[in-house]
């Protein structure tokens, strides 16, 4: 009937307690985003990057100024369960390693690592060896390149090159024939990212992405630089978006 | 015999009804079979505490409907998670909003703990059911429970919260500063601490 | 046939010559080999012109995949509920819950404001008002024939028998699909006292088969 109880001695080990929670037998630290804490056992202090007294830790293992705002160093000894909006949450060991994750995915990971902040909008860059733990909207499928995905639908990739943009020519021409009227509806049939080469693509299982407020951020930090008919346009083009979403 | 709860899967209870009743969430019938009536019930606790119980995230209110007669009602929430507890003798204090059914065997009383600092809502609404019976909750995700012990008090993310039970003392942690403010989750600015001894059910997910 | 469940949101599906798949639009999370996606009108053309386009965000678009390579399809993380038919039974559905199926499979789409009798989704209805009302889509997919349907719903899936002496109440909101000789009739719920407004109506399912029930009242 009721789920068994579970206590320090028997919660699991840097490991899953069910699809959407981890528990980190943390003796140490950990790097965290915020918000994702849902119980713990033992003595643990919570600092926000800016404010924390390892400063010259973080500084050596997390560049990226745009993100550090959304993370915390989880320091002391005990158990930490984490859980994400219920979301799916699964861990992976990088083994000398390169990741480059969507951020928003991105939930807690030990300070072996390094974070730096990847050219591609929206995702960073895990390097070296260590343990990491992903968010996604349903589990995560590990695909190999050749593939073509949903630009929402992609968690991150490790080893093959970064993706392309790839532009269904035929979908197009289709959609011109057909004359559906769709304006500006951008569905992963139309633009994909392309991945070749050796390596492995995460994708989770929705094309509904996960969350990423860094992503607003960068756009409101841009709007300063508009004049007045580039604002226009960007306000035009918001409306369109908003009257899609809701249809 | 009895009204019986059952679970069907993860996210679906079955109230087996045999000429008796058990009580649940109003709207949280999706089937049943055989000659089911339902009538308005209310919470228990009175008048005085709160005139209607809200869910937190949405605000809309809570009522119970009682199901009586002679068949099968299947309950469900929106695709929740569901918990199945069962009571033997003792009390259960679960976040109100998270109750979806009990059998009728069993009494409830609806408290109401103060806002703390909460943002505009309903503050923290608990309500205990107790005696010999089944309860369902509901929890976004598969819930976990973790014992508490004097050697092991434990420290929870009021937002994760779904109910406790046993000896215990419930604290509240203030300043807790790092909780992220924008976008998704405006966390509640304190945690919720357990001590002494029994159990505390939570979700792996934020309300 | 061939659809391979990845997980409990996501399936997997073949696609060669001969075995083209009709989807819903916006529910291809990735693909390998060489597969086009082309948009197709709902319902082989019995829905179309003003009426269609009015409507389309209840006829939700559908596209179909040709080519040769497997196809990964999800919808806004809903989870799905496959059906295989075997050429001797009907599949009852909204029609925007169908994520994929395969295109060889007859479809008929009916508007709630023509109802047929005798099988299918006869809800005795007058006005698409009332279809707003209890939340149900303006349009039904009857489904026929031998090959796969992938159907979308809101938590886990419920399936039902159905018989003749024992009928099925379901809450319209949390209706997926019906399979079979059943007749699914629209009334006011009677065993409510005291109802609130979202509880003023209810689908009884009657005749032999299965119905598929969500564990949610939310239509998505």
């Amino acid at each position: 009937m009721s789920t068994q109880p579970l206590s320090p001695m028997t919660l699991p080990v840097d490991d899953n307690i069910n699809p959407y929670s981890f528990c980190i037998d943390l003796h140490g630290e950990w790097f965290m985003q915020k918000g994702k804490m849902i119980a713990y056992y033992g003595q643990m202090r919570f600092e926000s990057l800016a404010a924390t007294s390892l400063s010259a830790m973080v500084a050596v293992r997390f560049s990226s100024p745009l993100y550090s705002r959304d993370w915390i160093v989880a320091a002391g000894q005990g158990k930490l369960i984490l859980g994400d909006r219920g979301y799916d949450l699964n861990a992976y060991d990088l083994d000398n390693g390169n990741l480059t994750i969507r951020a928003a995915n991105l939930s807690a990971f030990q300070p072996s690592l390094s974070l730096k902040q990847s050219i591609v909008p929206g995702f960073v860059t895990l390097i070296g060896s260590g343990k990491f733990v992903a968010s996604s909207n349903g589990p995560v499928m590990f695909v190999e390149p050749p593939l073509r995905v949903d630009p929402d639908a992609l968690v991150g990739w490790a080893d093959c090159p970064s993706p392309s943009h790839h532009y269904d020519a035929n979908w197009m021409s289709g959609f011109l024939q057909a004359a559906q009227g769709f304006f500006g509806r951008n569905s992963g049939e139309e633009r994909q990212f392309d991945f070749t080469g050796t390596g492995t693509v995460l994708m989770q299982s929705s094309e509904a992405a996960v969350h990423d407020p860094s992503v607003l951020r960068n756009i409101e930090s841009q709007v300063p630089l508009l004049g007045q008919p580039d604002l226009r346009t960007l306000h035009t083009r918001i409306g369109q978006q908003l009257q899609q979403s809701q249809q | 015999m009895v009204a019986q709860l059952r679970t069907n899967g993860h996210r679906v209870v079955e109230a087996h009804l045999n000429g008796d009743s058990v009580k649940a969430l109003t709207g949280s019938m999706v089937a049943y079979e055989g000659k089911v009536q339902f009538k308005k019930a209310s919470f228990g606790g009175g008048e005085g505490v709160m005139k209607t119980l809200k869910r937190k995230a949405t605000g809309e209110s809570l009522d119970l409907m009682e199901c009586v007669g002679q068949g099968v009602v299947y309950l469900a929430q929106m695709g929740s998670y569901i918990e199945l507890i069962a009571l033997a003798g003792d009390k259960l204090s679960v976040e109100s909003s998270a109750l979806l059914a009990y059998e009728s065997t069993l009494s409830t009383n609806v408290t109401f703990a103060g806002m703390h600092g909460m943002s505009a809502g309903q503050g923290l609404t608990t309500t205990s059911v107790s005696g010999h019976g089944a309860v369902a909750i509901l929890s976004d995700g598969p819930a976990i429970c973790l014992e508490v012990s004097p050697q092991y008090p434990v420290t929870v993310d009021p937002q994760a919260y779904l109910g406790s039970s046993g000896q215990l003392q419930q604290g509240f942690v203030t300043g807790v500063n790092w909780k992220s403010l924008i976008g998704e989750g405006s966390g509640e600015p304190f945690s919720l601490q357990f001590s002494g001894t029994g159990r505390v059910w939570i979700q792996p997910a934020e309300r | 046939m061939g659809f391979e469940k990845m997980n409990s949101k996501v399936l997997k599906v073949p696609v060669g010559p001969g075995r083209e798949v009709l989807a819903r639009r916006g529910a291809m999370l990735g693909y390998t080999g060489d597969v086009r996606f082309s948009p197709v009108r709902s319902g082989g053309g019995s829905i179309g012109g003003s009426l269609g386009s009015q409507l389309s965000g209840e006829s939700a678009a559908m596209m179909v995949a040709q080519g040769s390579g497997e196809v990964f399809y999800g919808f806004q993380g809903l989870t799905y509920a496959v059906v295989d038919l075997s050429g001797a039974e009907m599949l009852t559905v909204e029609s925007n819950r169908l994520l994929v199926h395969d295109a060889n499979l007859n479809s008929a789409i009916v508007p709630l404001t023509a109802q047929q009798s005798g099988g299918g989704f006869r809800a005795g209805l007058r006005s698409a008002a009332t279809g707003a009302m209890t939340g149900q889509g303006m349009f039904t997919s009857q489904l026929s024939g031998v090959g796969s349907v992938a159907v979308l719903a809101h938590g886990e899936v419920l399936e039902l028998s159905v018989r003749a002496d024992k009928p099925v109440i379901v809450d319209p909101q949390a209706f997926v699909a019906a399979r079979g000789q059943v007749q699914v009739s629209l009334g006011a719920n009677v065993s409510f006292k005291e109802a609130r407004s979202g509880e003023m109506f209810q689908l009884t399912a009657t005749g032999q088969g299965t119905v598929y029930v969500q564990a949610s009242e939310r239509k998505f």
